[in-house]
């Protein structure tokens, strides 16, 4: 066992005293008695019977955690390949981010009030329920609403769009039975619903969100609508908001690594004067925009809704055009790909069948 | 706070008591480095602690929206809307106002807004099956004075806006005993009006409609226009308030915005929610837009619209956003009754064709 103090799960405190007092490695402590312990480094009886404990426990093979493991980045591209993505419907959209909302990592969504931002969260949390012979996931979702915008008819109403898309779709057997079970009662029973209040509230459901993903590892989406509404009042040390959100950013990032989950997070927007000018900008200030992995941008312009993809680590920024309707989240009606929403997608459109890869794990 | 009550290592709530926490909100309040540092416990120790108090914190576990549409929760989905008292607004608005959230009102002045409000005021007061929520409501009023002499006109005439309903329960209410009026001169009236008197009226069951009348008025007077981080905390303050009220007690808020011209054209500092070509937007900026769950405007058109003999300046209903309604709109007139919706095939129409 060659685990330096440092990195024992213990306290700095005692950390420290451990170090002062000449012990470097785990193996140097193993073998101890607890008054020993207690007198060389100088720490409280009950602190060197836990250290030992720990020791202990940790000794064993099974419990060893491989701490200074190594990938190649094969392996990685490998991994992030396996993780796939969720559609949106809007192909425009899917393209510029290659493929769709990346599983592993966090997006934001950022926009001003009714662009789009909310419905765009409901598609993804019905789009990552398509089964996987057509593309999509498989997967369930968990809805985190702050705002009070879940209003479950209109997602009851997405949900019947993306089934009737899937029948349009499917050719072979293995669709057609995926479509069986593919009905508007599962999709909404694969919806989780969380609703909180106020941060305090959302704070505690972030760090609840390990085990729920634990018990529910089918869970593919995360979507938090919308983290700003909480965060923008009650708040007179800003600095506390920007530990706090640093925080949330830390423990969402890693939920989505650990978890395989897709973390969305929707922001507002406000306004800020620069040399005389006011712009729109995404709210909860310059820190938080280096919170996510990729930053999504909706805006207006004049009857258009636009997409700007703004900070993406593996595509280029660009701009697309989307729309609302009734079925929900889908390309604007003037794109040459695509006619109309009801119209069988082309091969190499987003959600039709993938091309599987023979080594999937 | 009851530590004990928290399935935790004794040596852990120890350090929890000995850095002085007091409840459980107060750690979350706190960034994990910072309890760590306070407690001197280690990392893992701060997880388990967090773990046991977002346990206590949290109210209600996930529900699956399948639970949410089959009606097991009442409390985050109620199943029904506030009814406008015209079966077309109400197709417009999908059944009518949601429980939950702000409903904004917008518009120019003269355009209806107040109409619209009294007419909710009344409805409310109806059984759940005819569209109400079977209790009174809260009118606010921060320009004019309450219309005391239009609600009793529009009381008066019940019959004739809702032949649906049996006369025999439209006589049995007493309306104007449930419909509490209150004033608010300036901010501070309002902000205590809204935090102290209003919570009361909700605890008691005898309001279930909270109507503010107008919103704008008061914002856009206090403050100058270079005081606009201001404006935006008290703005905020204020509907945190609503917000948190509507929720708790399941209270539609209807609050009445004035509109602002827009003078040069398309701005990129400035959110125009898709409305090209309106000469009007919605006042209080983006700072109010974000707080509001459902936006409305009201605008006043050229024509008139009949009917049996009388005639209404021509208004038009739009939803500029809602989570769960595309962008439409109706047209509606304002007679004696009240308001009520014009359907796209009436022959009654009027209109002279306006921008």
């Amino acid at each position: 066992m060659h685990r330096t103090v440092p990195s024992l799960p213990l306290a700095p405190s005692v950390k420290v005293k451990l170090i002062n007092a000449g012990f470097q490695v785990a193996s140097d402590l193993i073998d101890m008695r607890p008054l020993q312990l207690c007198k060389e480094a100088g720490i409280s009886q009950e602190e060197a019977v836990e250290v030992l404990q720990m020791l202990r426990d940790d000794a064993q093979p099974h419990q060893q955690r491989a701490a200074t493991e190594s990938l190649t980045a094969l392996d990685l591209l490998h991994q992030e390949q396996t993780l796939g993505s969720i559609v949106t419907f809007c192909s425009g959209l899917d393209d510029a981010l290659g493929g769709g909302v990346p599983v592993g990592k966090t997006t934001e969504i950022c926009g001003a009030p009714g662009v789009g931002k909310t419905q765009l969260c409901m598609q993804l949390a019905v789009d990552v329920q398509i089964p996987v012979c057509f593309g999509g996931l498989g997967g369930k979702a968990l809805y985190v609403d702050t705002e009070g915008s879940f209003l479950v008819q209109r997602v009851a109403d997405m949900a019947e769009a993306a089934v009737q898309h899937c029948t349009l779709l499917a050719e072979d057997t293995e669709q057609k039975q995926a479509l069986e079970e593919l009905t508007v009662e599962k999709i909404l029973s694969n919806l989780f619903l969380v609703r909180c209040h106020d941060y305090v509230e959302l704070l505690a459901e972030v760090y609840l969100l390990p085990d729920f993903l634990s018990e529910h590892p089918e869970v593919r989406l995360i979507v938090i609508d919308s983290i700003a509404f909480p965060f923008r009042h009650d708040f007179e040390d800003l600095s506390q908001r920007t530990r706090l959100l640093n925080g949330l950013a830390q423990q969402l990032i890693q939920l989505a690594t650990q978890h395989s989950v897709a973390v969305v997070l929707t922001n507002q927007m406000t306004t800020r004067i620069s040399n005389g000018q006011s712009k729109l900008v995404p709210a909860l200030g310059e820190s938080w925009g280096h919170a996510a992995t990729q930053r999504l941008i909706l805006h207006w312009e004049g009857l258009r809704r636009l997409a700007s993809l703004y900070k993406s680590p593996s595509q280029m920024e660009a701009t697309i055009q989307y729309q609302i309707t009734v079925q929900g989240f889908r390309d604007a009606p003037d794109e040459p790909r695509h006619t109309d929403s009801s119209a069988v997608s082309s091969p190499s459109g987003n959600y039709s069948k993938r091309p599987r890869l023979e080594n999937l794990s | 706070m009851e530590w004990e009550q928290l399935e935790l290592n004794p040596r852990i709530i120890a350090a929890v008591k000995k850095a002085n926490f007091r409840s459980a909100k107060e750690i979350l309040r706190v960034s994990g480095a910072d309890v760590q540092r306070l407690t001197r416990l280690s990392k893992t120790d701060v997880q388990h602690l967090h773990s046991a108090v977002a346990a206590a914190v949290r109210k209600s576990s996930p529900v699956t929206a399948l639970q949410l549409i089959q009606g097991e929760c009442p409390v985050l989905e109620p199943g029904h809307r506030l009814s406008f008292a015209c079966p077309i607004l109400d197709g417009l608005m999908r059944g009518g106002l949601p429980l939950r959230g702000i409903t904004e009102l917008a518009g120019e002045s003269a355009a209806g807004k107040t109409q619209f409000c009294l007419q909710l005021c009344l409805s409310v007061q109806y059984p759940r099956e005819n569209g109400g929520l079977n209790s009174g409501a809260v009118y606010i009023c921060t320009e004019d004075s309450f219309p005391i002499k239009r609600l009793r006109q529009l009381i008066t005439q019940q019959s004739r806006l809702r032949p649906d309903l049996p006369p025999a329960l439209i006589r049995s209410r007493h309306f104007t005993d449930s419909i509490y009026i209150e004033h608010a001169a300036d901010l501070e009236a309002l902000q205590a009006c809204v935090s102290q008197r209003v919570p009361v009226l909700l605890k008691r069951g005898l309001v279930r409609l909270v109507v503010v009348d107008s919103v704008a008025a008061l914002f856009r007077s206090e403050f100058q226009a270079d005081e606009a981080i201001q404006r935006s905390r008290h703005l905020l303050a204020f509907s945190s308030t609503l917000h948190r009220l509507s929720h708790a007690y399941g209270a539609p808020v209807v609050c009445v915005n004035q509109v602002t011209d827009v003078v040069d054209g398309p701005n990129p500092g400035r959110c125009d929610y898709g409305l090209v070509g309106s000469k009007v937007l919605p006042a209080l900026g983006i700072a109010w837009a974000n707080q509001v769950m459902v936006r409305l405007m009201l605008t006043r058109l050229a024509g008139q619209v009949k009917s049996d003999s009388r005639s209404s300046a021509l208004r038009k209903l739009e939803v500029v956003f809602a989570p769960h309604l595309p962008r439409a709109s109706c047209l509606c007139g304002v007679w004696e009754e009240g308001v009520r919706g014009i359907s796209d095939n009436d022959s009654e129409l009027q209109p002279q064709s306006s921008s």
